[in-house]
């Protein structure tokens, strides 16, 4: 008889703790823009009465998080994101479209492409990243303008004792991003267009004679000594904090790095590339786009845009997202507060093309990594982009 | 039950109690979200738990009850879990069940080509009823809907009270309601409006036309713009002219993974090379770090060694510290261009090694890195071992004439073997599904000529599956990864069987 009672209590207990539920919008978010959203959330809770609850992830964890989240029916209402996971999250239908009406226009277009698939925009874009070359003014006065200048300072810097080295960028197996200029510059290419715009994913252009050029110069460096291999990202870092590269190739992540290791420094574009007919090509960057995404399984939707549109998207608050990280602003009237560095990074983004947002874009990554690898290990660069662009065409399942 | 004081019986029930309460706690959460084999799961085991407790026969067996538990939670259920993804095709672009993609597809609306929208007021009641009277922007039409009927706003309805302008300011039987707090309940009405439907969004309401429906009696989803008829096939709602719609959904595709690892030639050669690395690794690693603990425990046996308790705690540093943090500064001593190896060798011999980018080496280097880390265990275990080998057996052997090496292979190392060889059995299938130290060092790279699946130098089976988990295809190829994870299930389990059938035979040795 008593434990029935006992166990009628809690259970009544628990039933009444359930049922009382407040409206709450639940935000996925990194370290980095966790206090800005939490402030501004709080702000929002004064006015309209709805708790903001801000859940911090470490970057790379914010997207399987959301996916499995998602999948168990607990998933977040917001997620603060880079647009290439926007192919693959609108594949599994986990994101709802954005609803900008009006305020698109404030918006740079090539962001909002970025965040675009078909003719919806999926997202709310706050900053864009890219790569560019960053100098040290102290060992090269001067921004180099082709590679050959480049090649210069490298074999005039390159001593393995020290160890010094005149540019460096990350090469492991990881790293298509930094080495995808290099394989542009005379012409190669991840995926082609359709008529209507779209990627064609079975047009890959990595394995081009553009694409081998750009790849066999990497190994001629390689072979020579004078550009290091296997630099990761602590690799990276530790050669920047001492001193011990001239120029790098890096994005705007690099940059608080580069300012604590009290280096002078400059921001030009990637040095020109002489292709195999004579002329310089300018090596293209990917440009990377992040922004606030809405799920598709969020029960408050409204308020979620509401919030995204009316209390997120004002001058101040994007400008202060954007610097958080050092990326360039994407909200046009915040462009005007960026820090005078960025506006460097623009130089190149003119030369830019956003990553590609289809889910096939993952193989790219993974095989291209792969190529590198070999490279590095000393296969020689035809076969291995050969070798990329043939498993990458497999695993899409093209024929 | 056999008479017991009333302090035990309390504790009994309340914790019986406390159980039986979670549990139809989370079967009502189950029943919610229509989660029906876990509630199954649930049920048995609840009951199970409650027979155990109060039945007089299963009484004694209840202090196995928590090891039950867990050895069900986390170790049947997700073998059994596992079994089930691999005969789905659980991937990038079909990961949602099938319930939540039609949901999906339920809620797109496509928006009227007049894009009419409407303002509203809303008002709630005491209790779950809502009422909002809305006005169109462009004609100005007024509507009430309330509680689920939606009609033209009866200016003479005596319950409206309005202001001078003629807006509706107060409902009798209503209060005014906060649009924030309600806003959830509104983004999920449909209010039909003629050929219409109003849907809210941005604290508006407008004109919509619901873009798909499904029936479930003929199990089909119908375009409602275009009045193409998809059907599910594996996965995919698919039109008869072969359109796929865009997500898919987790469907039942029975064998296949399983078939495509054995069919596909390319990765049989990848299975082939990782299983095989997989393999080496083990047996080196146990078998090199059991040689070098048990010589060095052999040698702190010895009596006449001074300060043999400082050799054995500076000895067991390797297996004491945390394996991230150490297997993290092997990778930085190992480092191309700043490793402290490669200091040292470029100092004395003037020649560095690309460790870790080149495969032979790389795998050189991780079997030397699980060396590190295991030979303080393998010390322990044969320093206790050998203290059970009675000294008599080798007076005997010395008067029989046996020299050191003799004594070694005839009188220690076959006792040693007796209570050792299920622990480095253990060990082997430790090492073989070591992903922590593969991962952290290396993550399965370099990459290998030739692959067609993200196999690199260095995978062990485990890493590879992982890889193929969550790197594979257009993202996570779950399902293909699952068959994979059943397939070295099934290998360790076999070999696990035969080795113990093996020590069994050793155990005659004493008999």
């Amino acid at each position: 008889m008593k434990r029935i009672l006992a166990l009628g209590l809690i259970i009544v207990i628990v039933g009444i703790a359930a049922v009382a539920q407040d409206v709450t919008l639940t935000i996925y978010a990194d370290d980095t823009r966790a206090p800005l959203l939490t402030t501004l959330g709080e702000a929002y809770t004064a006015v309209t009465g709805v708790a903001i609850e801000i859940v911090e992830f470490p970057w790379n964890d914010i997207r399987p998080n959301f996916i499995t989240a998602t999948q168990a029916g607990e998933g977040p209402d917001i997620i603060i994101w880079a647009h290439d996971a926007v192919g693959e999250l609108v594949a599994n239908g986990l994101i709802a479209p954005m609803e900008l009406g009006g305020r698109a226009a404030d918006f740079s277009s090539s962001a909002l492409s970025a965040f675009t698939v078909g003719d919806t925009v999926y997202g709310m874009p706050y900053g864009t990243e890219n790569l560019s070359l960053v100098y040290n003014k102290e060992i090269v006065p001067q921004a180099p303008r082709t590679w050959d200048e480049v090649l210069a300072i490298m074999r005039a810097q390159y001593d393995p004792d020290v160890p010094s080295y005149g540019l460096a960028f990350q090469n492991t197996a990881g790293n298509f991003f930094q080495f995808f200029p290099m394989i542009s510059a005379a012409g190669g290419y991840i995926f082609g267009f359709n008529e209507d715009g779209s990627y064609n994913p079975c047009d890959v252009g990595l394995a081009n004679e553009g694409a081998v050029f750009g790849a066999t110069l990497y190994q001629d460096m390689i072979e020579e000594g004078i550009l290091p291999t296997g630099v990761d990202w602590d690799t990276l870092n530790a050669l920047v904090a001492g001193k011990n590269v001239a120029m790098v190739i890096t994005g705007p992540w690099l940059l608080s790095a580069i300012q604590d290791a009290g280096w002078d420094y400059g921001i030009a574009r990637i040095p020109a590339i002489k292709g195999p007919d004579g002329t310089y090509n300018q090596p293209l960057a990917f440009i990377g786009v992040q922004g606030f995404m809405v799920s598709a399984f969020s029960d408050n939707k409204t308020v979620a845009m509401d919030f995204l549109l009316n209390y997120v998207a004002t001058t101040e608050v994007m400008a202060d997202m954007a610097n958080a990280g050092n990326r360039i602003p994407t909200f046009i009237p915040a462009i005007d507060l960026a820090p005078a560095d960025l506006a460097y990074f623009a130089d190149q983004a003119a030369f830019g093309l956003p990553m590609p947002s289809i889910p096939e874009m993952d193989q790219v990554w993974q095989e291209g990594g792969n190529a590198i690898d070999l490279i590095n290990n000393g296969t020689d660069a035809a076969t291995a982009l050969q070798q990329a662009y043939d498993l990458i065409i497999a695993a899409i399942g093209c024929e | 039950m056999q008479s017991q004081s009333p302090f035990a019986i309390l504790i009994k029930v309340v914790l019986l109690g406390a159980i039986d309460a979670v549990a139809v706690w989370a079967g009502i959460e189950l029943v919610l979200s229509a989660n029906y084999s876990m509630l199954a799961v649930l049920v048995v085991g609840t009951g199970l738990l409650n027979a155990l407790v109060l039945s007089k026969k299963a009484y004694p067996f209840r202090y196995m009850a928590p090891a039950l538990v867990f050895l069900f939670g986390m170790v049947v259920y997700p073998i059994l879990y596992t079994g089930y993804v691999s005969l789905t095709n659980l991937q990038t672009g079909n990961l949602l069940p099938k319930h939540m993609v039609i949901e999906t597809f339920e809620n797109r609306f496509v928006l009227a080509e007049d894009a009419e929208q409407f303002t509203y007021s809303a008002f709630v009641d005491e209790g779950d009823g809502m009422a909002l009277v809305l006005e169109s922007e462009t004609t100005g039409e007024r509507l009430l809907y309330e509680n689920g009927d939606t009609g033209p706003l009866d200016m003479d309805d005596p319950r409206l009270t309005l202001d001078d302008e003629g807006t509706v300011t107060g409902l009798l039987g209503y209060e005014p309601a906060n649009k924030y707090a309600i806003s959830s309940r509104l983004d999920a009405l449909s209010i039909p409006f003629g050929d219409y439907v109003l849907r809210h969004s941005l604290f508006k309401f407008s004109k919509n036309t619901k873009q798909y429906s499904f029936d479930e009696s003929s199990d089909t989803l119908t375009d409602l713009t275009t009045g193409a008829v998809y059907s599910p096939i594996e996965g995919t709602f698919t039109s008869e002219d072969g359109t796929e719609l865009e997500p898919g959904f987790q469907a039942w595709i029975g064998f296949r993974n399983f078939g495509v690892l054995f069919s596909n030639a390319a990765l049989r050669k990848d299975f082939g090379r990782v299983f095989a690395w997989t393999i080496v690794w083990s047996l080196f690693s146990v078998f090199l770090s059991f040689s070098l603990g048990l010589g060095l425990a052999l040698l702190l046996n010895d009596r006449k060694l001074r300060a043999r308790v400082i050799y054995r705690t500076l000895l067991i540093v390797p297996y004491v510290m945390p394996v991230f943090i150490s297997a993290l500064v092997w990778r930085g001593m190992f480092n191309t261009q700043f490793g402290i190896i490669n200091r040292l060798f470029n100092d004395l011999f003037g020649v560095t090694f690309r460790w870790l980018d080149t495969p032979m080496l790389a795998r050189g280097v991780l079997i030397f890195i699980n060396v590190w880390l295991s030979f303080p265990y393998m010390m322990l275990i044969s320093l206790g071992a050998l203290q059970s080998i009675p000294g008599q057996l080798y007076e005997a052997a010395r008067v029989d004439g046996a020299g050191m090496f003799r004594r070694f292979s005839k009188v220690t190392l076959p006792l040693l073997m007796i209570s050792l060889a299920p622990l480095l059995i253990g060990s082997f299938a430790f090492a073989f599904n070591n992903f922590t130290l593969i991962y952290l060092v290396t993550a399965g790279r370099p990459a290998v000529l030739g692959a067609a699946s993200p196999a690199g130098a260095t995978d062990i089976l485990i890493s590879w599956t992982y890889r193929i988990a969550f790197q594979g295809g257009s993202g996570n190829q779950l399902g293909l990864a699952s068959a994979v994870s059943i397939l070295i299930f099934v290998m360790i389990g076999t070999m696990s069987a035969i080795g113990f059938r093996f020590t069994k035979r050793l155990e005659e040795v004493y008999k």
